[in-house]
């Protein structure tokens, strides 16, 4: 099997083999998708893109922007209709076949009949690691989500914070250098959605992952990434690409500073002038 | 709706609670019923009472549980053959593509023919007193529904399930154990659950054709002949008992099985 990397803990070795490399590059990327008549609609444009490893990447945009689309086109879930896509150095095919990525949905799509830990344990399983051996890193990746106490507990037990906390469980139990996020905190109410934040952060400093996060909340974006992308709808392209200088590590007290609150402006504007493009 | 889920301990509270009014009215029945028959007068030939037909089914207890027990083997042994053949029909279907929806019709439209009419063929090619032309009857009365549900449960699947295993690079093998099967089993379960009823009717009315000389559904046809009309319905009321009886272990096994089902089902109510 591909090592799993369950017993390389993250690190110096893997991260000097790819340290100047981009985690994701993006080269002229279009997508186009049938339409009913015989007609087509171009959903991203022209796409060019390249995050550095360790980076929190928020893709922002209004809706029908195309952002979950070039999520899944790095996700493999979906291939380009023109352009080339690299996670990691390789093709994003081989970075899917090899398990580099994680996936979150803004649905958790935890498996009812399976507990909190089996749930986790998924990734593992499929990539063919040894019963001890899953339970063990399903373990570590709960107490990394706090939720080591409702191992044994079945999805339908828990609620929908919680359940979103398994699901990037076990987005991380194979120990991807990379996490696509696709709206994951969307369902979710104010109040989970911003503890969420604050532990996502925490998990993202302690696993070092490289995050790819799309939303279409301006606070959020701010307060999670070190880079915003902002596309324009119809067709999807990149139209601004800002970096988040907020000090890292952020906390709670960085939502009501004055930097945060320049940023967020900064990206408003950035979203007003492309929503201002658009006839509609 | 209003009703609050009940909470897993007073599960049972609740089950007897929902239990209690058709108990109370099926104890109405039987008492009008007596009554009637009293009342009226009306000869036991056309309608026993029943007293009549308890103190037969005492009377007769050990000829019934012998018979019953031939029975019984002949609808356990149908159970088995038409829960398989419709578990491992369903896998094959949904593995057949683009003909798998007109065979599934057509899976459809014979779930609807009176099976049961085979018997007498089924006698004729496989034995009278043959055990396996009984279970055989029974086996496709269960074979259809299981095949029909759990193909439906097959496919019934999210997509959101199936993403997430094309993006752990799952083979097929994988999405069918770890999400298709689980998922498939309430339905399984709801289509052994109709075949657990359809089983016993099989076999006693296969029976009816004939049978070996020790099997419920033989001596209901012999009392019937003999114009033992309380000992009859005694054997009635015995085949009724393993329906319900078999009903109650099938649906048994699925809420252990399933427990995330039977959550759904509260959910629900």
């Amino acid at each position: 099997m591909t090592a799993p990397a369950t017993t390389t803990p993250r690190g110096t070795a893997a991260m000097t083999a790819t340290d100047d490399a981009p985690a994701i590059s993006l080269t002229d990327v279009h997508k186009v998708f049938p339409a009913s008549g015989g007609q087509s609609v171009a959903a991203l444009e022209r796409i060019g893109l390249d995050v550095r490893p360790g980076a929190f990447v928020s893709l922002l945009g209004p809706s029908g922007c195309g952002k979950s689309t070039l999520l899944r086109i790095i996700a493999d879930l979906t291939a380009p209709t023109t352009g080339t896509v690299t996670v990691g150095g390789r093709s994003a095919r081989e970075a899917r076949l090899a398990r580099d990525y994680g996936l979150v949905f803004q649905q958790a799509g935890l498996l009812d009949w399976r507990t909190v830990r089996r749930n986790v344990e998924l990734p593992l399983q499929v990539g063919g690691v040894s019963r001890a051996e899953r339970k063990a890193q399903a373990e570590t990746m709960l107490d990394l989500v706090r939720l080591g106490d409702v191992a044994d507990r079945f999805p339908w037990q828990l609620s929908g914070g919680m359940q979103q906390r398994v699901a990037i469980a076990r987005a991380l139990a194979c120990r991807p250098q990379l996490l696509l996020m696709d709206e994951p905190l969307g369902a979710l109410d104010e109040m989970t959605r911003e503890y969420l934040q604050g532990e996502l952060l925490r998990i993202w400093r302690d696993t070092g992952t490289t995050v790819v996060f799309v939303t279409h909340s301006v606070s959020e974006a701010v307060f999670l990434s070190t880079d915003i992308v902002i596309m324009s709808p119809r067709p999807g392209r990149i139209t601004r690409r800002i970096e988040v200088g907020l000090p890292q590590p952020r906390t709670v007290e960085d939502r009501t500073s004055p930097a945060y609150f320049e940023t967020v402006t900064e990206v408003r504007k950035a979203l007003h002038a492309v929503m201002a493009e658009e006839p509609a | 709706m209003s009703i609050a889920p009940p909470a897993p301990p007073a599960r049972l509270r609740g089950a007897l609670a929902a239990g209690a009014p058709a108990l109370a009215v099926g104890a109405a029945v039987v008492l009008l019923w007596q009554l009637l028959v009293t009342a009226t007068g009306v000869q036991s030939f056309i309608l026993p009472s029943p007293t009549d037909i308890f103190g037969a089914l005492l009377d007769e207890l050990p000829t019934i549980l012998r018979d019953a027990r031939v029975t019984l083997a002949a609808v356990l042994l149908g159970m088995a053959l038409g829960g398989v053949s419709g578990l491992l029909g369903a896998l094959l279907l949904t593995r057949l593509g683009r003909i798998s929806g007109p065979l599934l019709t057509v899976a459809v439209i014979l779930n609807c023919a009176p099976v049961v009419a085979l018997a007498p063929i089924a006698n004729n090619w496989l034995g009278v007193t043959s055990i396996w032309s009984k279970a055989c009857v029974a086996g496709l009365m269960v074979f259809f529904p299981v095949l029909v549900n759990t193909t439906r449960g097959l496919r019934d699947v999210d997509t959101l399930h199936l993403e997430l295993m094309s993006a752990l690079a799952a083979r097929p093998r994988h999405t069918l154990l770890l999400v298709r099967l689980p998922r498939s089993l309430p339905f399984f379960f709801n289509g052994l659950r109709l075949g657990a009823a359809a089983s016993v009717i099989g076999v006693i009315v296969s029976e009816y054709f004939g049978g070996p000389s020790q099997a419920l559904g033989v001596y209901i046809a012999n009392q019937a002949a003999l114009s033992r009309f309380a000992e009859t319905w005694a054997g009635v009321l015995a085949a009724s008992v393993m329906g319900l009886a078999l009903f109650a272990v099938v649906a048994g096994c699925e809420s252990r099985l399933v427990p995330w089902q039977r959550h759904r089902h509260d959910g629900d109510t």
